[in-house]
């Protein structure tokens, strides 16, 4: 019944309607748990560090300049829009935004730098609330991310403890 | 049968061999073996208890019991048991008898190990490099513990070529790939084409490994692994995810909330259904049949969009970490998706019912890209290739993960090993995700997304995990370990072993069913890697050789752009 098959096709193609968005002249619909480019409130961060430790593409870095000036740099270019970082946050500081057109040729658009003036905290990591044990810091103390290769240097002491991923910076370790 | 009644034959038969058997629950089984028995035992489960072959694992566990490891994964499909078949070899001379003259479905896992960990498969039918670029240095293997991750070792050798086969005689070499207009991701097929008919191939791919392993293993921690494993396939991204979990899970017994198993179940069958429709539409797109296409991927569109309001991508979900699931189902999105299965229902019934009985593209279906039994059997093929050849094999009700155990739905068959049977299968399958999902739905149960997780996971234990993936099952095996990371996280997507017949599958069939044999099982290839330039006065070809192509192509990447 190949010419009825045929006709079924053709019959269904009359009342198909259409799926397709006219974008970009009209912003597509976004659902209220898209989740597009991370947004950093640096009146809310506490600079603990969460994200960054468990940032899965590792685009975001630490650095302490000195004792009381600690830098938060989000690099936005691998990125995958997880929202881990927004979900850990213990101060909310971090909201996955609806802005999903991001395509640009200055990085920097993307970019963002919080200078965090850390008072008298100690740096411990024990601001940071972790869900589980899976995500607590490891770190205690400063941490020496390459701010300028924008490298993300390490993650615990026990990995430096056995093999020096870094032999370029001094690290202090306890 | 229980694992028991398993184990009774292989202790029997090679008592002392077996140095112990660890049994993780009851469809788990962990064998440790002698290195010398290894290849005698895989071939007493392959062939005389008939177990499928999944994956073979090599990894360095020097740093821990200074030896290296190598594991052999079997299935039990009717008996819902999964055996990992394992032995320890000494560090300085890291050999083992090569199983894949035994087990031919052995041949790319062994291939791989050698490759990345530098455990050599000795008498291997097929020793020729898999996974590594042709020009990176003999002995350096990236997934020993001392190379890091980002290892870029001296001694690359850009201009070594790879040693292809000779063609059979009488038989020109057609390349197909790595380039191809038709499909996405890039590998290279050597067609040994003799007229119009293909005699035999030869395949050379991994062009875009990515190392994700690596990675896992020595720079992201349990929950960031699970966006890495999502990112291993563009479509069924989630099967990777929910399998990483559950391996973790399993090793490190954490007890995964009931409402995050019937999510996870959710989330699979959306993930199926959207699979199924695109690839409906890309094989008729294959065979020339464009009005398929435009009616799948409209039909396909709200599952996308129903996918993004629960997950908040259209694609990547990021569902899972360890111990639940990250996306509540609100009521809401409870009665919208509902209304989104009705509509996909109404909508494909008729679709799939003219479909089937379309004489044009059955006849064209028909017949090409055979994989017969005993095919399905020696190269272990999975998912829709092997039940549209009637073989009756489904992660989800042999080895129910999830909330799988708690749905009613039926294995779809067919009797037609070819591109047609897998057609219909696909076609057919929609039908039962929508039926899980609607199950899924009216069960759901309330309570935690999250098991809460209290300790430090445990170290050195064993996880094994299948989730039936749209186009077969992915299998993930992992080691836990330190710094909360996997010591040994191995993956077998389901193509690693569809691939694998694509050569008996195409031989001695029209070059011009190559492309819809190898879209059958649903994965990429194709184009020329040489230039050929004619004159066009004299009408002379000549060749232009692969290097004098590249430094040309620097030469003009070099010049400085004129504005």
């Amino acid at each position: 019944m190949s010419w009825w098959s045929k006709l079924t096709e053709a019959l269904s193609g009359l009342q198909a309607g259409r799926v397709t968005l006219d974008y970009p002249a009209r912003p597509r619909p976004l659902p209220k748990r898209f989740r597009g480019r991370p947004i950093f409130k640096a009146e809310q961060c506490i600079g603990c560090a969460g994200c960054a430790n468990n940032c899965p593409a590792r685009e975001i870095l630490v650095f302490d300049v000195c004792q009381e000036v600690r830098i938060l740099k989000y690099l936005g270019r691998r990125c995958t829009y997880c929202g881990r970082c927004a979900d850990l946050c213990p101060e909310k500081a971090i909201t996955m935004s609806q802005t999903a057109d991001l395509a640009t040729d200055r990085i920097a658009d993307i970019q963002q730098h919080l200078e965090l003036f850390m008072s008298t905290c100690q740096r411990c990591g024990r601001c940071f609330t972790e869900p589980s044990p899976i995500e607590q810091l490891k770190l205690k103390g400063y941490r020496f991310d390459d701010l300028g290769n924008e490298r993300w240097i390490y993650r615990s002491q026990a990995v430096l403890g056995r093999n020096d991923a870094v032999d370029d910076i001094p690290l202090e370790l306890d | 049968m229980k694992p028991s009644e398993i184990l009774t034959p292989i202790k029997q038969r090679y008592g002392t061999a077996i140095q112990r058997i660890d049994r993780l629950d009851d469809r788990r089984l962990v064998l440790h073996v002698d290195a010398g028995a290894l290849k005698s035992i895989c071939r007493f489960l392959f062939r005389d208890l008939d177990a499928r072959y999944i994956a073979g694992i090599g990894a360095d566990d020097r740093p821990y019991s200074g030896r290296f490891m190598v594991a052999h994964n079997f299935a039990f499909d009717r008996d819902g048991l999964l055996a990992s078949v394992l032995a320890m070899l000494p560090a300085d001379a890291p050999e083992v008898d090569s199983i894949a003259g035994e087990v031919p479905a052995a041949s790319w896992s062994e291939r791989e190990f050698h490759d990345l960990v530098g455990i050599v498969p000795r008498n291997h039918p097929n020793p020729k490099r898999l996974v590594l670029p042709d020009g990176w240095p003999d002995r350096v293997h990236p997934l020993r513990k001392e190379r890091p991750w980002n290892d870029r070792p001296d001694g690359y050798d850009e201009d070594r070529p790879f040693a292809f086969d000779p063609a059979p005689p009488g038989c020109v070499v057609v390349p197909l790939g790595p380039f191809h207009p038709t499909l996405d991701e890039p590998a290279h097929f050597r067609l040994y084409v003799d007229g119009e008919i293909v005699r035999g191939c030869e395949y050379r791919g991994f062009m875009v490994h990515r190392g994700i392993e690596k990675l896992a293993e020595s720079v992201l921690t349990y929950n960031d692994i699970p966006m890495a494993a999502e990112r291993i396939c563009g479509i069924c991204g989630c099967v990777h995810n929910v399998a990483y979990a559950q391996a973790v899970e399993q090793a490190a017994s954490i007890p995964v909330p009931p409402r995050a198993e019937y999510i996870r179940t959710i989330m699979l069958e959306i993930e199926r259904l959207h699979s199924h429709l695109l690839w409906v539409g890309l094989a008729g797109h294959i065979l020339g049949y464009d009005t398929l296409f435009m009616h799948c991927f409209r039909i396909r569109e709200p599952v996308m969009w129903i996918a993004e309001k629960i997950s908040g991508n259209r694609k990547t979900y990021a569902l899972c970490l360890i111990g639940g699931v990250r996306w509540d189902i609100t009521p809401e999105l409870h009665d919208e998706l509902d209304q989104v299965l009705n509509r996909l229902e109404a909508q494909w019934r008729p679709l799939v019912s003219a479909l089937l009985e379309d004489r044009n593209l059955r006849r064209r279906a028909a017949g090409i890209g055979v994989a017969d039994r005993a095919l399905i059997k020696e190269q272990g093929l999975i998912g829709p290739v092997a039940r549209a050849a009637g073989i009756d094999i489904d992660c989800r009700r042999d080895h129910p993960y999830a909330a799988y155990d708690r749905v009613d739905f039926d294995v779809i068959l067919a009797q037609d090993p070819d591109v047609w049977g897998r057609i219909s299968v696909r076609a057919r399958e929609v039908f039962e995700s929508i039926r899980i999902i609607r199950q899924c739905l009216v069960k759901l149960p309330a309570g935690l997304l999250q098991a809460p997780i209290a300790d430090e996971l445990p170290i050195g234990r064993i996880g094994m995990s299948s989730v039936e993936a749209p186009r077969g099952e992915s299998h993930h095996w992992l080691i836990t370990g330190e710094n909360h990371r996997p010591r040994r996280w191995r993956v077998r997507a389901p193509t690693y072993q569809n691939l694998q017949g694509i050569p008996a599958m195409i031989r001695d069939q029209r070059l011009a069913d190559m492309t819809i044999t190898l879209g059958s099982i649903d994965p990429c290839f194709s184009c020329t890697d040489r230039l050929e330039t004619v004159d066009v006065r004299t009408g002379a070809v000549r060749v232009c050789p692969p290097e004098e192509l590249r430094d040309r192509l620097r030469q003009r990447w070099n010049e400085p752009t004129t504005p």
